[in-house]
């Protein structure tokens, strides 16, 4: 058995820096990734685990991370697999949820018409209460809702998106403008019925 | 609308979104910017989803629960 040579105790230590590294930013992420999970799983409990196990699988693969990429659209894409992976489409009954969305400007009309002259935009939005907003999101079908959480509240690009998921750009834009127009529909039926 | 090939603010709508999300190009950023300096109905509109979206991306945003930031950093010690 050879003795290792300086160069080898090099390479180990340099890996064990290089580990400690990714680990440090990795956790450092992990508020801005829960805040996108929170909305990707379907509850806080889902969310939680959803988070331990993306983790544990970063942590164990962070070899295949290239350093100086995205590292926080790399956390997020583990965790929309292992989402996907747990079967969540068969969880609960939002798909129900009918796709016949309305246009872009449909919330503001209908508000308008509501107040019988033009609005006050700033003011309007507070007749949406923060509950209306999280119930609304949770009636997008999940396909769409993926992308809309990555790109709103996540702040992902398209093309980070589209890597995220492993669709293409054309794909995440049609699925981002659909599930703007489900949930601005959904809030227009709490806001005014 | 008469003088245009198309409606305007039918356009406008269309871009809003990616306008929004800064992926017009150049060219179509202009168009939009455009329109939105001389359309009050737009602009109005165009407003309204600004605030919404900052209204919606503070409404549902959830800190992390602090015992999960623990469980995340003890993972990486019970993995090494």
């Amino acid at each position: 058995m050879t003795e290792p040579t300086s160069a080898d105790t090099r390479r180990v230590a340099q890996g064990a820096l290089d580990r400690v590294r990714f680990e440090e930013e990795a956790l450092e992420l992990s508020d801005q990734v829960y805040r996108v999970a929170r909305h990707l799983a379907g509850s806080r409990e889902d969310a939680e685990e959803l988070m331990q196990e993306a983790y544990v699988r970063a942590f164990r693969s962070w070899q295949s991370f290239t350093p100086g990429t995205n590292l926080r659209a790399w956390l997020l894409r583990i965790l929309t697999n292992l989402n996907i992976d747990r079967g969540r489409r068969k969880q609960r009954a939002p798909q129900m949820t009918s796709l016949d969305e309305k246009g872009d400007y449909y919330l503001y009309d209908k508000l308008e018409e509501a107040e019988g002259r033009p609005l006050d935009e700033e003011r309007v939005i507070e007749k949406l209460s923060q509950d209306s907003i999280v119930e609304a999101l949770t009636q997008v079908p999940h396909d769409f809702r993926d992308v809309l959480v990555l790109v709103d509240i996540g702040d992902f690009s398209y093309a980070d998106t589209a890597q995220i998921l492993d669709i293409p750009v054309g794909t995440v834009m049609s699925r981002l403008h659909r599930a703007r127009r489900i949930l601005k529909r959904e809030l227009a039926e709490e806001a005014v019925g | 609308m008469s003088g245009y090939a198309f409606d305007p603010c039918e356009r406008c709508e269309e871009m809003m979104q990616p306008y929004l999300d800064r992926e017009l190009t150049a060219t179509e950023m202009g168009e939009a910017e455009t329109h939105l300096d001389t359309c009050a109905y737009c602009r109005r509109r165009y407003r309204f989803e600004v605030s919404l979206r900052r209204y919606i991306r503070t409404a549902v945003a959830e800190p992390m629960p602090a015992d999960l930031k623990a469980k995340l950093s003890q993972l990486r010690i019970e993995l090494q």
